[in-house]
């Protein structure tokens, strides 16, 4: 009786499962019809011919997108984690300069902050160029948001939680190995993507400081070979192939590493 | 168990423990009665070592709670089970073991599995304490603090949270652990439970203990304040 019973369950979830599997199928189609139609609308037919022989230049600018987004994430992560922990030190100036530094960057739209950092505090600080200090700007305008989400996800611990580490006398490293940082990183996953989606969106400003990413090549291309309905197209596409996967992966290591 | 405590004194910006004195020898549970406030749960936590006093000296069998290892020598039960709520009802006990026990894998994991089935958690085990009862958890966390062998156990309200029913099934946990020969201190409103249960009563208010004795002391307060309770929760 409980064998049939739970037979009936499984044959229900697999069935649930095909059902949202079947509407992740619509729904993709539905894009996918959309585009069709965008393109069946245009004035004229579409060519790739000529963007084709330029490919090695849309390969270089997506890997140049990559590459600048993932430093940016691991910059501002470490960063935001370094201001995570003057928000909570004892000493009253890391805290203070923390509130200022947050303020400062939230009253500022982040295409100033590329431009501050890529020609004005270049000019300053004349030891690197504007490419490196715009992505400095775009890492440093991240950092606040990476902050807000290392708080929110250490306070997801309650306070019992550290009496109980306490009580059974965990080290540091044991406290952090085994109860802090599982559950810091499970909390962190979720909000962590809506911060990259922001990095890569943000990566696209960074063609004003002369940095060769999809944006700029793609604009570029646009330009000189008059194809712009197409290398817009591709420029969409291209974006879309790097948060897609991402987010797998970051469900990946969620599941992965919360345990 | 025997405890001695002397002088004891406790602060965080208002003292919340005023001057405890006070010795037992030879009890096997003792329960703790008061108003909320009255500080039983700050007790608690400095007789188990979780919280250093202010002031004062407190020795448990004998060894000064002060002393390192003590706290390896009690249990805790908290009164929201304070589970590790990544981790599996097995795992939340066989972590604690293997690491700051240093028992071998596999020990830790006969260990764990003893005790959990001992409170009638064996099917339980596998799951994630938000995937289990309030009463299972806090069964489960019964189980975690008999795991490591304790002299003494120290329950905080541990059927706070819970309803009537699980209160029950909860206080019955406890109750196996005097059938097991361990010694524990509890907080608790449930008076019928203390009057079944307790050897030892301590009644606090305002952070000091106003009346102590057997249970029958229950029966006839001397007190205003012990009246008082004593009407309110019955
Ligand atoms: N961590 C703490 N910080 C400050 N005050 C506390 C803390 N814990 C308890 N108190 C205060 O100490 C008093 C006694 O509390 P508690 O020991 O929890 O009493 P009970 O368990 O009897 O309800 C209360 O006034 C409470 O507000
Ligand atoms: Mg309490």
């Amino acid at each position: 009786m409980e064998a049939v019973k739970s037979a009936a369950r499984l044959s229900d979830t697999s069935r649930e499962r095909l059902h949202v599997l079947l509407n992740y199928a619509l729904a993709i189609l539905t894009f996918i019809g959309l585009a069709i139609m965008v393109v069946i609308r245009q004035q004229r037919a579409l060519a790739f011919d000529e963007i084709w022989l330029r490919s090695s230049i849309i390969q270089r600018a997506f890997v140049t997108t990559v590459t600048v987004s993932f430093i940016a994430l691991i910059g501002s992560l470490v960063l935001g984690l370094v201001f995570y922990f003057f928000s909570i030190s004892r000493v009253r100036y890391l805290r203070a300069f923390t509130d200022v530094f947050t303020e400062v960057i939230y009253g500022t739209p982040l295409l100033v902050m590329i431009f501050m950092m890529g020609y004005v505090f270049r000019a300053s600080f004349n030891i690197a160029g504007p490419e490196t200090f715009g992505l400095v700007g775009l890492t440093i305008y991240i950092t606040p948001y990476m902050t807000n989400i290392f708080r929110a996800a250490f306070s997801s611990i309650p306070e019992g939680q550290y009496q109980a580490m306490d009580l059974f006398g965990f080290t540091t490293f044991q406290r952090y190995r085994y109860i802090i940082i599982p559950q810091v990183i499970r909390a962190l996953m979720a909000p962590l993507m809506n911060n990259f989606s922001l990095i890569i969106k943000g990566s696209a400003l960074l063609h004003i400081v002369g940095t060769r990413e999809i944006y700029y090549e793609l604009f570029a291309l646009s330009n000189t070979t008059g194809r712009n309905i197409e290398t817009f197209f591709i420029m969409w596409l291209l974006y879309l192939m790097i948060t897609l996967p991402l987010s797998r992966i970051i469900q990946f290591v969620e599941k992965r590493w919360s345990t | 168990m025997n405890i001695d405590i002397q002088g004891l004194r406790h602060e965080y910006d208002v003292e919340v423990l005023k001057d405890l004195t006070i010795t037992l020898k030879d009890v096997s549970s003792i329960a703790l009665i008061g108003v909320s406030g009255s500080g039983k749960s700050t007790l608690l936590r400095l007789l188990s070592g979780i919280e250093k006093p202010t002031t004062g000296t407190v020795r448990v069998n004998g060894t000064n709670i002060n002393e390192r290892a003590y706290k390896e020598r009690v249990g805790f039960v908290f009164q929201d089970h304070n589970l590790f709520p990544h981790l599996t009802l097995e795992r939340n006990i066989t972590l604690i073991l293997e690491e700051t026990r240093n028992i071998p894998k596999s020990e830790a994991k006969n260990i764990a599995r003893q005790n959990l089935e001992a409170l009638q958690l064996a099917d339980q085990m596998h799951k994630l304490p938000k995937h289990v009862s309030g009463g299972q958890a806090q069964r489960a966390s019964i189980a975690r603090a008999l795991a490591l062998n304790p002299e003494v156990i120290f329950l905080d309200e541990p059927t706070a949270s819970l309803d009537p029913i699980l209160t029950h099934e909860v206080l019955m946990a406890v109750k196996k652990l005097r059938d097991l020969g361990k010694d524990f201190v509890f907080a608790t409103h449930v008076i019928s439970f203390v009057k079944d249960f307790a050897d030892y009563v301590i009644f606090m208010e305002h952070g000091a203990i106003v009346e102590h004795g057997p249970p029958s002391i229950m029966d006839a307060p001397t007190t205003r304040a012990m009246r008082n309770y004593m009407d309110k929760v019955h």
